[in-house]
Order: C-alpha cells, then structure tokens, then sequence
C-alpha cells in the first residue's frame, strides 16, 4: 500500500514517516505500475531501434570539456529527477528548494520520478543513445551497474570540482572519491544506507546476531525470512568473508549457494526488489534483509518493535549519487545545487525530514542542538535520530562495511545477473 | 459463419469462369470491391501500423547484440541467433511452466464461467443484462489493483486464513501466498470474465426449441444437455479458451504480484531482461518465441476442436 507524498502535506512530517518508507515507495509503484511497464516496453523497442539505425558509436562522448559551470551562465531553471520521499516538504513546497531560489534566483521543478536505478536508466536510455537532452539537469542514481554504465558511456557530465567549496570542506570520508567514481569526477553523494538485517524482537524466538541465523527455526518462525534480492549477492559475500570489490565468478557461486540454501531452508518466506516492509508491518515476516532507513523509521516514529542489526560479518553500504546527465540545459545551476546541499544547515533540512545517513556529518550535531530546543515527544524523536549510530556512521562501524561489485562490462553484468537472478526464479 | 463471408462482396474470387459481363455490372463489381477494401483500410492501416511493423522490429531486435558497457546498448542487427539459444535452452522451464498454469486456469476458468453464463442465459429473464454486468463489474477496477487486492485477502494473517487458522480449520502454518496456488488462483479470478462473455454469447444465442424437441424425443435433461447445448456452445467454448490461455500465459502481474520464488512465469523474465537488464535482444528472441508457441498451439488447438464440433454436429443431425 502505497501512500502518496502528496498527500501528506498536512501531516507533520514524523508522523508522514511512520507512515511511509521511501525505498518501498519507490519500487513499490513500478510494481503496482505493471501495466504502464508494458506499454513502455514498446516505446522501448521501437526507440532502441531508431537508435541502432543512426551512425553508431559511444551515443555522445563526454561533454567535459565543453561544458560551462560558471554561475554567471546558470539557467533559470533546473529539472532534478529523485526518488519519492527524499526530499523535505512542508505544506506543498520543498522549503530546501525555496531557500535555494531564494539565495541563486534559480526555479526548480522537482520531479519525484525515479522507482528504480534499473527502470529509469531506461526510461533515459532512447535520448542518452541518441545524443539528445534527457529534459532532466540533476539525477540520483545508486551506485552499481547503471551509475557505472552512465559513467562508462560518458552520459554523465564531469564536474568542475573548482566550483564546490561546501563539498570539499563537509563531505564525510565514504563520500569523498568513491571507488566507483574516484576525485568525484562525475557524481556527488545525496544520501546513502546500510543493508543489513531487520527483525519484529516480538516475533523472533531469540535475537540474530549473524546472517546465518536467518536459516534457522531456532531464531525465526518457519516461512517468515525476507531477502532482497539486489543486495543479498553483495551482503551474503560480506558475510562469508568475502571482500566484494575483488570477488570473482567462484565468489558468487558461493554466495549463490548460501542464497540457494536459505531460499530452501524452513525459514524462508519471499525474496523482493520492495515491499518487504509491508510484509514486515503485515507480520508476514518475522525478520528480514533490510534498509536501515525503514527500520530506523518504523522502530523511531511509528513504534514498531523493530530492531535493525549489522550482521556478525558486516553490511553492504549503498550511496545514492547525483550527477549531471548528458546536455544537461543547466549543468552550472546543477553544479551549484549540488554544492548547496553540502552546506550542513541545508543537509539538515533534508535529514530530519528523510532520516537517510547524510553525506554531511556536521548535521548530526546541529539536529542534536534542534532537538534541545524543541520539546516532548518530538525532541525525543529528533535526540534518538541524533544518537542512531546507523545514521552516523562512526570509523568503527564504517571499517565493517563494504560497497557492492562493481560491474564494468557487459560479461561480468551477464555473469552476474545469470548467477544470481535465477535463485529465485526457479 | 462460413455463409456470411460467401456474401461478403470482393472476398469472391475473380469472376474468370462466369459468363462475360457487361461494362455496367463489371464497374458495380469493381465499386463492391472498392467498398470491400475500402471498409477494410482503417483497420488493415492501423494494423499494418501498430502490429506488422512492430512484429518486424521485434524480429530484427531478436536477431541483433548490444552492450551496455561499450556502445551504450545500441543494437546491431547482425543475425545473432544466439538470442534465440539463450531464450530456449537457459528458459524453457519458464515456458512450459507457464503454460501449465495458463492452462489450469483456462479450466478453471471454464469450469467456473459456463454454469454462471448457462444460468444467466436460460433462466436469467429480464435481469440478464444486469446479471451478466455484475460479472464484468471488477473490470471497472485497474486490474493491478485487483491483483494487489488479493496479497490482504490471501496473507498469512489476512482475510481468508486468519479466520480459518483461528477455527483450526487449516494448518496453523499454512501460506498460500506465494505458491503456485496463489498464482492459479489470480490468474483465474483475472481472466474469467473473458471466458465468460463469449460463454454467455454462444449460450444465449442456442434456440431452446431444440432442447425442447430433444426432451420430447425421449432424452433425459444430462442427454439433452451433452448433445444439444453442449455441441452448440462449443464456439463459446473455443473463443473462451482463446481469449484466456493465450493473454494468460504471457501474464506477469499475476506471478509477480502473489507469486514467490519457484513461481516464475515467462513474461516475467521477458520483463527482467527488457527492463532491468536491458538485454533487449533476449528478451525479444523469448517474446517470438512465446508467440510462435502460441500460435502452434492455437492452431493445433483450433483443428483438433474443428473436428470434434463436426463429428458432433453430424452425430446429432444423424
């Protein structure tokens, strides 16, 4: 069931986040969007096919060199293209966005388009291949196979990193020169989670410490264990000692075989892309693979009896990047928009609102001075956002997790996709 | 049938062995047949637009390769028939498993819609209009939404199982979602009402006269029914299955919405490799090679319950 955000501007926000999880809204509405999929899948064709019959080739090399970031240039107006639910709004705007028209005189439309990494990239692909404006100047992709395809095929803008001065002097350390996008040459963090495991502490028989106890009856009622399906490859090989960032084929296997056992093991209910917190919240699950946020959210302001974990063996870290796509209108006034949010009272608009870990560590001080000033329940929910130390991160917590596999060509996205996508599909 | 296309002007063939004409009756014939095709062009046009050519890119995407990584996935038409090795050798599970399900709820979806259809039709009176409405009523609700419906109705704890779990009437833990069951299940409620609006057609077109004039023949109302209405309805029958078996098997939203691991359909991994791997020539290679398997089908199909009706037709006229 999925409430949407406009609905909510009456709400106030703690409440708008017990009753929504943004992950799970997100792919949540491809899935119940199944129809429209389908008549996409034409449109797609046919635009995969009127992009072979022109001149082959890269579909526009990088546009670097010539592209202008001085704030003198900027458009007017900006089109930035995120995820339901990662943004602050109250009563119908985006206070962040206002502050930023305010101080730059720049317009934004704010589009809360993007379901899935996998399904945007291909809603942007017909007008990337044909060297065309996407109509979009700032988007936010997980990194992974589509952020590295868009790098790879020069679809993402370079950055003139002359023109970032919040984010050189706020960036947490994981945000700065990612492995998949080193000097951030092309991408800067929006927000970023952990993937690890999430319980019901009322429905399982004693609490799990490791991924291994997902199998068994001993933790877990039989037919109540979720996994999600796109992370659990990169999870399962942390947690079999398995540094991902250099697996290989024989690495998968084994971390095929670890999924292959859960999947026929008693415990095992379903594996999802989203909507595991609707099963969690249904109780058809007792504990699951799960995003920090969601748990974070439903156990801090909706009261839920979850607990989120970080398994024995470690979590997998995602970060969700913006970046400039290709002919971008306004690459200046998205550059600008970038560095805006860097500044951590700005980040902080965001973070007490979405409750995602900011790439901006400075926040968690000011929320904890935010919740002083405020009282009763509320400043006991911003004081236990302040403390989570899932929301931030320290050097303790960040040298047991990892990113995912890169995936840098299309073998290893063959490979992979042929392990680990028939698990569960047999 | 066969009578209304004799009549249909221009579908004649050329009039070679009739007697000459004279030029007034030619120029009529040429207008019919200008009217014929005339009539025919929107339709024709419009398919011509919006299926051959569709079909043709289909096949040439099925039979190109492209990467993701290098070239940003553009395809190039190279006569790659390992498309079509990938599509049947790693998948042909998915087909024939989909083809079970389909065909299970065909059945059940016949079994279903005939005696609901047979009833409306012979006994419905004047409400029948209205009945056969209240069939087609959840077709006024988006069909995901119908489909997400049923995941509450039929969850571990939703409206089926809690109150059957709490009278201890089925296994405490019992889970229907999920199972093929579950899948079987939404695809039948889905399509029934295709089944039923041809049922009802062919049902409430029978001329009761001849179920009457086999009662008066001595024949018992199961004899009446397996000899006359039966026969009779076999068109109904056949459109029914049509309609059904073929959208079933190709049917996604179903397996992805209340299926699980182990429930995996065609169509969904025709949508995993279209929409998340981008490998659009695989996934076009699978969608022919779904089609074709249809159309086999259908046609084998098709002959096999020709046959039947006739022997059946004759037997009764004998």
């Amino acid at each position: 069931m999925t409430i949407d955000p406009k609905d909510m501007d009456g709400l106030a926000p703690s409440l708008a986040r017990g009753l929504t999880q943004r992950r799970l809204s997100r792919r949540d509405m491809l899935k119940v969007g199944g129809i429209s999929v389908g008549a996409l899948s034409l449109t797609q064709i046919l635009a995969a096919c009127a992009g072979s019959s022109s001149s082959g080739g890269g579909g526009g090399t990088s546009a670097a060199s010539a592209v202008n970031f001085d704030p003198a240039t900027a458009g007017k107006t900006l089109n930035f293209s995120n995820w339901p639910l990662y943004m602050d709004k109250s009563h119908g705007t985006y206070p962040s966005l206002d502050k930023f028209k305010q101080q730059t005189g720049i317009t934004v439309t704010y589009n809360d388009e993007i379901n899935g990494n996998d399904t945007f990239f291909g809603k942007l692909l017909p007008q990337l291949q044909a060297g065309q404006d996407t109509g979009r100047d700032i988007i936010v992709i997980t990194n992974g196979e589509y952020l590295t395809a868009l790098i790879a095929n020069g679809w993402a803008t370079e950055l003139d990193a002359s023109r970032r001065p919040n984010f050189d002097k706020y960036a947490a350390s994981w945000a700065k020169s990612p492995a998949y996008d080193p000097d951030n040459k092309h991408t800067m963090a929006w927000q970023s989670g952990l993937t690890g495991l999430g319980y019901n502490t009322e429905m399982v028989l004693q609490a799990p410490t490791k991924l291994d106890d997902m199998m068994s009856t001993d933790y877990f009622p039989p037919k109540s264990v979720g996994v999600l399906k796109e992370d659990a490859p990169n999870l399962v090989m942390i947690n079999l000692g398995i540094d991902p960032i250099t697996s290989t084929q024989d690495d998968w296997n084994a971390a095929a075989d670890w999924l292959a056992k859960l999947r026929d093991s008693d415990t095992f209910y379903a594996a999802y892309d989203q909507g595991y917190v609707d099963d969690l919240n249904a109780k058809n699950l007792s504990g699951t693979m799960a995003w920090s946020g969601d748990i974070l959210y439903n156990a801090i302001w909706a009261g839920h009896p979850y607990e989120f974990i970080e398994p024995e063996g470690g979590s997998l870290l995602w970060i969700d990047n913006m970046l400039i796509p290709a002919h971008s209108a306004n690459p200046a006034g998205a550059l600008e928009l970038m560095d805006f949010y860097y500044l951590p009272e700005n980040a902080q608009l965001l973070t007490e609102y979405i409750l995602y870990m900011s790439p901006v560590p400075e926040v968690q001080k000011l929320i904890a001075e935010h919740a002083k000033q405020e009282t009763g329940k509320y400043a006991e929910q911003l004081a236990a956002t302040a403390a989570s130390p899932m929301l931030w991160p320290d050097e303790a917590l960040l040298s047991t997790v990892s990113l995912g596999r890169p995936i840098t060509n299309q073998d290893e996205s063959d490979a992979w996709h042929s392990t680990f996508d028939t698990i569960w599909e047999q | 049938m066969s009578q209304a296309t004799a009549d249909v002007p221009g579908l004649v063939p050329d009039d070679i062995e009739r007697p000459p004409a004279r030029q007034g009756e030619r120029a009529l014939a040429r207008r019919r047949r200008a009217a014929a095709y005339g009539m025919l062009s929107p339709g024709g046009i419009y398919l011509i637009l919006f299926f051959v050519i569709p079909l043709i890119i289909i096949v040439q995407t099925s039979l190109s390769s492209s990467d993701l990584f290098v070239g940003g996935g553009k395809l190039h038409f190279d006569w790659n028939w390992s498309n079509y090795h990938t599509a049947i050798t790693e998948y042909w599970e998915y087909y024939v498993r989909s083809i079970i399900y389909a065909g299970i709820a065909t059945v059940l979806c016949i079994g279903l819609a005939y005696p609901m259809a047979y009833w409306i039709a012979f006994y419905g009176g004047k409400w029948k209009a209205t009945l056969f409405m209240l069939i087609l009523v959840p077709f006024f609700v988006s069909f995901v939404i119908r489909t997400v419906q049923w995941n509450f109705i039929l969850g571990t704890n939703g409206l089926l199982l809690t109150p059957l779990k709490s009278w201890h009437i089925v296994p405490q833990d019992l889970v229907v979602l999920k199972t093929p069951g579950a899948v079987i299940a939404g695809i039948t409620y889905n399509f029934m009402p295709f089944a039923a609006l041809p049922l009802y057609v062919a049902l409430e077109r029978i001329d009761r006269r001849l179920v009457e004039a086999a009662k008066d023949l001595y024949s018992s109302p199961s004899v009446a029914f397996r000899k006359v209405v039966l026969p009779l309805s076999y068109p109904g029958i056949f459109a029914a299955v049509i309609l059904t078996f073929v959208p079933a098997t190709g049917d996604y939203v179903n397996s992805s919405v209340l299926g699980g691991t182990g429930t995996t359909m065609i169509g969904q991994i025709i949508q995993n490799f279209f929409l998340v791997r981008h490998n659009y020539a695989v996934a076009a290679a699978m969608s022919v090679v779904l089609m074709l398997g249809m159309l086999v089908l259908a046609i084998v199909y098709a002959r096999a319950l020709g046959t039947e009706d006739s022997t059946l037709a004759a037997g009764a006229g004998g």
